[in-house]
């Protein structure tokens, strides 16, 4: 082992920052790839087909995208297995709908009172749930979920229960109304895209390698002086309050919203779309949402056998590539690369750290 | 100020009718290189999760750097400046061995979310230099984008090593370091202890390694049946009659 050589400085051509990272070409090249087909490549079909079946799969997939983004926030990075995530949802759904049909509230409020309220549920959860490890935790956001769609179900003075909310006005920012369908995936895609950019900043950082080391180890990551208790709550807050958006979009999108939108089956999906992208990779969690949307859409065709084979293919995907679609050690240097994340790129073209 | 990095007094930590740790008290100045050794059972690592906050003691008091640490969570205790490995082996197993080893800077930093959304620059600078400096100091540069869980026994020693490194420790507590090494790797390590120490890091060192230890410390702490048995050199300990009543003349009637 070499550190018998005094003082051992091992190559330091090899470290390079930032100077001699040329990924600023490529990292504009992604960029630029992905805004392409959100905001032009989707559009262009929307508008070209008129087809308004197309245009809620594509608000549906960036609905879920939001929702499995967040939740990879908090069980993929900072290892919490939360299974009550369309709760929250739920909750930022009542809120909006609620706030818009009582009170009259524009969407420039509904939209973030939503997720803070959201957020705000999400604390109150964490709070006594933190100390709680692994299946535990799981058990507890289980029982919390089921509580809040009882109530949802339940507590008709306020949310009529079975019959749901109807008639929520479509997404309007200033007198600009979103309309037709091209405008709703426009608005819908636009937050969407945010949304994930925060949670970009948020993961692929130190901070985000604090969640990771809570994720692996937390009384060791505690003896490190990371502050465990605090970044959990951190954590789940943040997901929670983007669950509480993409619940906001919903109720915004769709006009109408009951409480089977946010059953525990829906906590399932999203965990599904989580695990299949890549438990810990935030573009495992896209491609994860794009891939359980899209697929059963795809498969139509074959009629009542298509639930069989999103299954099948669940099952398949899952058994081949158990670290999901894009695993997250794939992920993080692709990001360092090609979004132009890390700090410094040593032998053999490897990027390490964050900037 | 006095010279004391570390004051521990009447220490007691009882588990039940069991009591593990009972009334210890000792010092360790700042630029020391203290061992800490005992037979199995001896008490050792409640000793050691009493000073870094991971029991609460059940009597007694912990002073690190004038402050009254006791029943402080180890992570405030850690950003004091009490840096530490585990015995068995804690690396974060998926992360790289440059992000295992940033942990410990940004718990020296300290972390917020704001930081990464916004203006987040130079904190990670200093975070990733500070990681950087640690790999250097273990020689771990070369593996730094690897996956920590890849490397091998006696490289992930070096990497924990560099995780407490990087929370700029005045105090470094080791926990036998050199348990599942061979002896050419226990020499090496003894070797890279004494530079660690030579270049300012105050260590202590919790060890079964009866060679290391005395080759190593200029202080060392005899713990048995949960008792300070004996503190001084390591000549004076080695000669102690309680020293070897308890824990050397075990291993004589062995061998």
């Amino acid at each position: 082992m070499d550190v018998n050589v005094p003082d051992a400085r091992l190559m330091p051509d090899t470290l390079a920052p930032p100077a001699a990272f040329s990924g600023r070409g490529r990292r504009f090249a992604w960029t630029f790839l992905l805004l392409a087909v959100a905001f032009g490549a989707v559009p262009a079909a929307i508008v070209g087909t008129g087809s308004s079946y197309l245009a809620q799969i594509a608000i549906t997939t960036m609905i879920f995208v939001i929702l499995s983004a967040s939740l990879n926030h908090v069980t993929g990075t900072a290892g919490l297995l939360s299974i009550g995530h369309a709760a929250f949802y739920g909750i930022g759904a009542y809120a909006a709908a609620l706030l818009s049909t009582k009170l009259g509230l524009p969407f420039v409020v509904t939209l973030p009172a939503a997720g803070l309220i959201a957020a705000l549920f999400g604390f109150l959860v964490a709070l006594p749930t933190m100390r709680l490890v692994s299946i535990y935790f799981a058990v507890a956001t289980l029982g919390i979920g089921e509580m809040i769609y009882v109530v949802l179900l339940n507590w008709v003075d306020v949310t009529r229960g079975p019959m749901g909310i109807r008639g929520i006005p479509p997404i309007e920012l200033f007198g600009w109304q979103a309309d037709t369908l091209l405008s709703r995936y426009l608005a819908v895609a636009v937050i969407a895209v945010a949304c994930v950019w925060v949670l970009h900043r948020l993961t692929h950082s130190y901070y985000g390698n604090a969640l990771r080391a809570l994720r692996e180890d937390d009384q060791c990551a505690d003896s490190m002086g990371i502050n465990v208790e605090r970044l959990k709550i951190e954590s789940f807050v943040v997901a929670t309050f983007f669950a509480g958006i993409a619940g906001a979009l919903l109720a915004h999108t769709s006009a109408y919203i009951a409480p089977d939108n946010f059953r525990f089956m829906e906590s399932i999906l999203i965990l599904a779309m989580v695990v299949v992208g890549g438990l810990g990779s935030l573009p495992g969690a896209v491609v994860g949402a794009l891939f359980m949307i899209v697929l059963p859409e795809a498969l139509r065709d074959i009629g009542d056998y298509r639930m069989i084979a999103v299954g099948a293919t669940m099952f398949l995907s899952i058994l081949l590539l158990p670290k999901g679609m894009l695993a997250e050690g794939t992920a993080l240097g692709f990001v360092r690369r090609s979004f132009s994340r890390g700090w410094a790129t040593i032998a053999g073209g490897t990027p390490v750290g964050w900037k | 100020m006095s010279n004391t990095l570390l004051s521990i007094q009447g220490l007691t930590r009882r588990f039940g009718g069991l009591l593990a740790v009972s009334d210890v008290s000792a010092t360790i100045a700042k630029g020391e290189l203290v061992g800490l050794i005992g037979p199995n059972g001896a008490g050792k690592t409640t000793l050691f999760n009493l000073i870094t906050g991971f029991t609460p003691p059940s009597d007694g008091t912990v002073t690190f750097d004038g402050q009254d640490v006791t029943g402080r969570k180890p992570w405030q205790i850690a950003r004091m400046g009490m840096g530490r490995t585990f015995q068995n082996l804690r690396v974060f197993p998926n992360m790289t061995v440059f992000d295992n080893v940033s942990v410990g800077a940004v718990g020296a930093f300290g972390q917020s979310p704001w930081r990464a959304l916004v203006n987040g620059g130079a904190h990670s600078r200093a975070v990733s230099e500070r990681s950087w400096e640690a790999l250097e100091r273990v020689g771990l540069t070369a593996q730094a984008g690897d996956i920590a869980a890849n490397l091998s026994y006696g490289k992930r020693k070096y990497l924990e090593i560099a995780r407490a490194l990087a929370t700029a420790p005045r105090l470094l507590i080791l926990d036998e370091p050199a348990a599942g090494l061979n002896d050419t790797e226990t020499a090496e390590l003894a070797d890279f202890i004494r530079r660690l120490h030579a270049g300012g890091v105050t260590v202590l060192l919790v060890e079964h390694d009866m060679g290391l230890v005395m080759g190593s410390c200029s202080r060392v702490i005899v713990l048995a049946s949960g008792r300070k048995i004996a503190d001084g050199t390591p000549e004076a300990v080695q000669r102690d009659p309680a020293v070897l009543e308890a824990y050397l003349g075990v291993e004589d009637d062995a061998a």
